[in-house]
């Protein structure tokens, strides 16, 4: 049973279920929503225009029994922050149910001829176009709420806030969690404002009856799994009690501030005095002393990593889900906020109107150099908030992001790259992070591609002892083993321990070649993941973007970032060399 | 004598009066090294991870490097416990110690844990 393409026009109000086509059977995940935007978007289109598409793609293993950690949903579309192709995925609970429906993904294109919106319901039985009208204007908590009392058998619920109907371009697209939160989001990029540009509020997916996963070669699944769940078990960053499920990713503030490369306060200083404040450990005593929320906490079904947290406030009541490294410093340290209950109301807020909380942060941060408040002034932040819900002009400014904002401000000191503001790592005290963020096809993004230190031995396949290589290659190495796993479903922390322990990068591998009946090894993942890093590159050149765009702010260039007092140095022609290959090879 | 502005994260923060994390001041002979910091808290080298100096990491997990480091008067050190995380993937480029960077190269090529042959 071919896997199928459900292609949702939006125009017609019409559903079609049609099997994958050849040329993109191989891809899940990433891969084949980069695939889709490829030979389906018009590189020139307006991202908010009649002719960009939202694709919407499970993993290859999402779905499967058991395969560890494997509930990311792929979302692609060209970007309305970037202008670029765009894949940002999430965990929630809308992966492992498309792809038990038998979808290897959902293309929705057009936009409904009557100017009403709606919400599709997805299920065995095909799709239902309902008028959204009642859910218009509203937070994606209670929209969470009313779509678990409507329909029945938990569904996912996959949605735009009141940020996304504005269509903004910091609007995210939201995944309701296990316990129907909806702290998952698809956030970087805006796609939440493509969803909305195709007149759609809510999609609801009810796997129930489902035909499942198809396995190709259940042997080897197993075996596979067998593999990568022994590594990620047995790896320090990913086993039960390691640091990322004691403490969540927000374990990194405290080392990342220590090392001098926390932005802070706009990304003028690499330390933040107050980090020990919002960092994973606080959360984790808070946690211990409020005697409620979660530390531990699982964003979908099946995760064994369980990074995630819930936060609880003084009464018990519980604020936000999750409160993540990157949540902490954009509203926290980058505004010069240190008290992590105000970073917390902040995140429920990001979370209910449906905003990218990196986005929004650093867009909070650029707003106070340009003078609307004082860093640090956590109650005029919040407040920002109501200006976003009131649809003001200012909260439609911010709204749209940090370059937006800046223009709107006065302000110099902008910190993207392609119109995407960057994480929680400062390229000038941690330089290796820079030429991913340099260099990907997405703008500014931590996850796109892992840049490694030199001492560290690497693993999976002929990824052999590191030391000898350029920078450029081993971005373009990582950022091709990132796209690989992003088309897999599984998160990307499983990288942590495949990248470490060679049976774990077999066994990744093995998993996807036993559920796709393809003939796969670890030696072939790079090679595939530079198949979709073309796909993506070519589109972006096709869109007008060119080396030149491949570059960081220019104030990182000349502005000396304390505590090292450092800039970026980088030259442009070591930038240039890691995709340089594109036009170079026959790939 | 020395005056440190000390850190510790993480279950050993315990041992200076923290839960999960102590910030204190801490003083010191003018001769003091990282081994002696640790000593007065009775901290076990085996039980650190990441040591800092300065925003300078001066330690990783299973090396021990960091000991023999000379302190100074209004240094900040660092300390975290064992278990820390810091995936090499994100630390390419950082600043680390000369003693730091010859014990990586003796090491030779080693894995996250530092503890992998």
């Amino acid at each position: 049973m071919a896997r199928k393409i459900l292609r949702i026009n939006m125009n017609e109000l019409k559903a079609t279920y049609k099997d994958i086509p050849e040329k993109w059977a191989r891809w899940g995940g990433r891969g084949l929503t980069s695939a889709i935007v490829s030979d389906e978007v018009d590189p020139t289109c307006h991202p908010l225009g009649p002719n960009n598409k939202l694709v919407i793609a499970p993993g290859w293993v999402s779905g499967t029994p058991a395969a560890p950690s494997s509930g990311r949903t792929s979302f692609g579309a060209k970007s309305p922050l970037t202008g670029t192709i765009k894949e940002s995925n999430s965990g929630g609970l809308s992966s492992q149910k498309i792809a038990k429906l038998g979808l290897a993904a959902i293309i929705i294109e057009g936009s409904p001829k009557d100017g009403k919106w709606y919400t599709l319901h997805i299920s065995k039985d095909g799709v239902k176009f309902e008028d959204a009208s009642e859910l218009l204007g509203k937070g994606m908590e209670e929209v969470d709420k009313i779509c678990w009392e409507k329909y029945p058998n938990k569904p996912a619920v996959i949605g735009i806030g009141p940020v996304g109907e504005m269509k903004l371009t910091n609007a995210g697209i939201s995944i309701n969690d296990p316990e129907n939160n909806p702290g998952r989001y698809a956030g970087r990029g805006g796609l939440g404002a493509v969803m909305a540009s195709r007149g759609i509020k809510v999609i609801v997916v009810d796997d129930k009856g489902g035909p499942g996963v198809e396995i190709a070669n259940m042997e080897l699944f197993k075996k596979g799994r067998k593999k990568l769940t022994s590594a990620i078990m047995a790896h320090d960053l990913t086993k039960q009690d390691g640091a990322l499920n004691l403490y969540g990713t927000d374990v990194l503030m405290n080392i990342i501030n220590e090392a001098g490369g926390l932005p802070s306060r706009n990304f003028s200083a690499g330390q933040f005095e107050g980090a020990a404040k919002i960092s994973g450990e606080m959360i984790a005593e808070m946690v211990e002393t409020r005697h409620a929320g979660k530390a531990g906490h699982a964003c979908h079904p099946g995760c064994i990593i369980q990074c995630s947290n819930i936060y609880p406030d003084k009464d018990g009541s519980i604020i936000a889900s999750p409160i993540e490294y990157e949540t902490a410093f954009a509203l926290g340290s980058n505004c010069g906020i240190d008290d992590l209950d105000y970073v917390a109301k902040m995140t429920k807020e990001c979370n209910d109107l449906g905003l990218d909380t990196i986005e929004m942060g650093n867009t909070i941060a650029i707003a106070m150099e340009g003078g609307l408040l004082e860093f640090g002034d956590k109650v005029g932040a919040l407040k920002l908030f109501d200006e976003i819900k009131n649809k003001t002009p200012l909260g439609r400014i911010l709204g749209q992001g940090v370059e937006a904002t800046a223009k709107a401000f006065g302000v110099h000191r902008v910190p993207t790259v392609k119109g995407q503001s960057m994480p929680a790592y400062e390229p000038r005290a941690i330089k290796g992070i820079g030429f991913t963020y340099a260099t990907t096809t997405m703008g500014a993004d931590h996850t796109a591609g892992y840049t490694i230190a030199p001492e560290i031995a690497g693993v999976g396949g002929k990824v052999d002892p590191l030391t000898d290589k350029g920078k450029a290659e081993l971005s373009l190495t990582f950022q091709a083993a990132t796209a690989f796993i992003d088309s897999s479903g599984y998160c990307l922390f499983i990288a942590f321990p495949i990248l470490d322990i060679a049976e774990g990068w077999a066994g990744m591998a093995e998993t996807v070649a036993g559920v796709m009946g393809m003939d796969i090894t670890g030696d072939d993942v790079i090679a595939m993941g530079k198949e979709i890093l073309k796909k993506e590159r070519l589109f972006n050149e096709a869109a007008g973007f060119t080396n030149a765009d491949d570059r960081l702010p220019e104030f990182m260039r000349y502005e000396k970032l304390p505590p090292h007092n450092v800039t970026w140095d980088t030259p442009d022609e070591e930038i240039d060399k890691v995709y340089a290959w594109v036009h170079e090879t026959a790939d | 004598m020395i005056t440190i502005d000390l850190a510790i994260y993480g279950p050993l923060a315990r041992v200076a009066g923290g839960r999960l994390i102590t910030q204190t001041k801490l003083k010191l002979n003018n001769s003091a090294k990282i081994k002696d910091l640790l000593k007065t808290f009775n901290i076990s080298p085996d039980d650190i991870s990441y040591v800092f100096i300065n925003a300078v990491l001066c330690d990783v997990p299973g090396l021990n490097a960091s000991l023999e480091e000379p302190l100074h008067d209004n240094d900040h050190v660092g300390v975290f416990s064992k278990g820390y995380m810091w995936p090499y993937h994100y630390r390419e480029g950082a600043f680390i110690s000369k003693n730091l960077e010859i014990a990586l190269n003796n090491r030779g090529t080693v894995h996250h844990t530092y503890t992998n042959e």
